[in-house]
């Protein structure tokens, strides 16, 4: 039986680079209390008219140079996203036409910042049910234009940042996905939430009021959320570790993908993967919901902390609060 | 390992307001005749308080759980598939997770418009195919009516959508015969502006402005260039189901009942008419409901069921045509 392996990987970030200096002024605080708040320095930021499918579309095209395979070779998009180009049609449509795939399905998938592993793992799903033979899967965010650029966004706006990630899932004879777990707890999901636009407001989902007291911006209260991402994102590790059949000193790297790269690092320590086995993927360049995960992979394959054979252990949570891992062997 | 996927179980919910061509008529520069003529919809139904797509999917699932004798709790997989979310983030699937009382199993949200329900099935199909859960809720919701321009100016797109939730529960079936027998999904984002909302939109900075909402005409509302989705759609349909019979070593003749999506009743009049399919083998119900999206084939094929229409060892064909552009169908053995 075959199943999905990881025959290549891309990513994009837009050339803007923001820093917290620049983010300060408006924000009304200093470039080192928004570090401290929130563990973040820096992050890209996509200009106007760019949106997830743009920033997609260059991850995919470097993904599949890498994997010497075209547009035409894809059988399946699957594209994870929560800051769509428009409400519909679904990112992967815009995905599919600018790439010059063939009509393949292009299924949209939403659960924030786990979404890409919800992603990754129907991806296989479908390789292992023989429904398609080499699934591009894409994560991508433009979280940018959503951020409240007025002081009461200081604790959030900082903490994001914008762009593209895809990994190409092939079918192989050995699994490239040895273990996947997935979760959801709705439990306090207003903790990480953006309630409009709503369409269970009657008679009208979008409304003046909602607008002008800044309820379309995404609310987190992120001090509520770390005990109960790292403990997840421990529990996670031993789990898809289990299911994996490997322990944490097998694995090349750990990807732990959390809004706050500290409580990633202690979450990723705590698992027993060694600090220096750990990437946090907001690190670098701010939390990116769906993408945060392809593009640390493609960045670490591309500075080859890691290559053919090697393990990874891929760790998410997010808002929902959906969590989940998988264990990869590239 | 490989078994096949089965729908083990069905339901629907539509909210009580009823709204006819004559109620539409009396707000907007429209008439029964002409809403009747272009689409064959004589009524579709509307909330009347706060209630989104999660729950009205409630009812459904509960519904739909109960004929298939499964404990929520026991669910591996919640899938919702919408284009009218509750908000903006998370998906409406956390939100039933909510409803229903269950944590845990993990939950997504599926964006693929009128082939969403397709989309899910083929999804959940895949996953309990190859051992990956056994038991999948997929419930397709919609809450159009809060986003629809009831003035003259949207009257070509108001009068065509209907709130509603269709669900299913999917559980492995051991005989290979009988279930989910081939799925098929495609897209084409070249038309994808054919049927859209453009706004709020992450590549405009910032996404939301206040020129978005509350007047007629607004750029929040749905845009669709009708008379392109159609030509397209009765061409598509009508392919996908002779990819679907031909992956399986079917003819059209073989089908005893197909549920197309409710998008026109003109087109699935057409469709039935390309495939040479008598109309007692065509399940319709949008001159009720209206075009429900993800919600239309799991609520059309559950009144099937209820009327008698699907009998044991019967050969359905699910189909879909919609925004994207994005199709599919699926082939079940009942």
């Amino acid at each position: 039986m075959p199943a999905g392996g990881v025959i290549g990987c891309g990513r994009c970030l837009p050339p803007q680079v923001v820093s917290n200096e620049e983010l300060a002024r408006a924000l009304e605080s200093s470039a080192d209390a928004l570090a401290t708040t929130t563990g973040i320095t820096r992050r890209h930021y996509a200009e106007a008219g760019v949106g997830p499918s743009d920033l997609a579309r260059e991850a995919a095209e470097a993904a599949l140079r890498r994997a010497d395979r075209v547009a035409a070779d894809v059988d399946l998009i699957v594209f994870a996203t929560m800051t769509p180009d428009i409400p519909f049609p679904g990112s992967g449509c815009f995905l599919q036409h600018k790439l010059g795939c063939r009509t393949v399905g292009a299924l949209d998938v939403r659960a924030q910042c786990a979404g890409f592993l919800f992603a990754l793992v129907t991806a296989d799903r479908f390789v292992r049910a023989g429904a398609a033979e080499l699934v591009l899967v894409a994560g991508a965010e433009v979280h940018s234009s959503a951020l409240d650029f007025s002081p009461p966004g200081a604790g959030v706006t900082p903490r994001f940042g914008d762009g593209a990630g895809v990994i190409l899932l092939g079918a192989r004879p050995e699994p490239g996905v040895l273990a996947a777990v997935l979760h959801s707890d709705p439990t306090g999901f207003e903790r990480f939430w953006c309630e409009y636009p709503s369409s269970r407001h009657y008679p009208v989902r979008m409304e003046l009021e909602p607008f002008q007291t800044g309820r379309h911006f995404y609310v987190l209260d992120a001090e509520s959320l770390h005990a109960q991402a790292e403990q997840a994102l421990v529990a996670t590790a031993a789990e898809v570790l289990e299911g994996a059949g490997v322990g944490a000193g097998d694995v090349a790297l750990a990807l732990v993908h959390y809004v706050d790269p500290r409580v990633a690092h202690r979450a990723g320590r705590a698992a027993g993967f060694g600090s220096s086995r750990v990437v946090a993927t907001a690190e670098g360049g701010g939390h990116i919901a769906a993408a945060g995960l392809p593009i640390a992979l493609t960045d670490a394959v591309e500075a080859g902390r890691v290559g053919a054979g090697d393990l990874v252990c891929c760790l998410a949570f997010g808002a929902g609060l959906s969590w989940g891992g998988a264990v990869l062997r590239l | 390992m490989i078994c096949n996927a089965r729908i083990l179980g069905l339901g629907h919910f539509l909210p009580d307001h009823v709204v006819t061509n004559a109620d539409l008529a009396r707000v907007m520069d429209t008439s029964d005749e002409w809403i009747q003529q272009r689409t064959g919809i004589r009524q579709r139904r509307h909330i009347t308080a706060d209630a989104g797509p999660a729950d009205l999917a409630l009812p459904a699932a509960r519904e739909a759980l109960r004929a298939a004798g499964i404990a929520a709790a026991d669910l591996d997989l919640i899938v919702l598939g919408t284009l009218s979310p509750d908000v903006d983030f998370p998906s409406s699937a956390s939100l039933l997770q909510r409803h229903l009382g269950i944590r845990g199993m993990p939950v997504m949200d599926v964006r693929n418009q009128c082939s969403g329900f397709l989309y899910m099935l083929a999804t959940a199909d895949k996953f309990i195919r190859t051992g990956a859960a056994r038991h999948v809720l997929i419930v397709g919701a919609e809450t159009h009516s809060t986003g629809l321009d009831f003035s003259t100016a949207g009257r070509e797109v108001a009068v065509i959508f209907g709130d509603g939730a269709g669900a299913a529960v999917l559980g492995p079936e051991a005989n290979p015969g009988r279930g989910i027998l081939t799925t098929h999904l495609h897209s084409e984002g070249r038309f994808a502006e054919k049927l859209c909302v453009e706004v709020p939109n992450s590549r405009d900075h910032p996404r939301v402005t206040a020129d978005m909402f509350g007047h007629p005409g607004a750029r929040l509302f749905p845009q669709m260039e009708g008379r392109y989705v159609f030509k397209h759609a009765v061409t598509r349909f009508t392919e996908v189901i002779h990819e679907a019979l031909a992956a399986t070593g079917h003819q059209p003749a073989d089908l005893d009942l197909l549920i197309p999506h409710q998008a026109n009743l003109r087109i699935s009049q057409l469709v039935a008419m390309g495939l040479e399919l008598p109309e007692d083998k065509v399940f319709n119900n949008i001159e009720r409901y209206g075009n429900t999206t993800a919600a239309s084939i799991p609520i059309a094929l559950h009144e099937a069921v209820e009327a008698g229409r699907v009998h044991p060892g019967a050969l359905v064909c699910l189909a879909a045509f919609g925004a994207g552009f994005t199709w599919g169908a699926a082939l079940m053995r009942w």
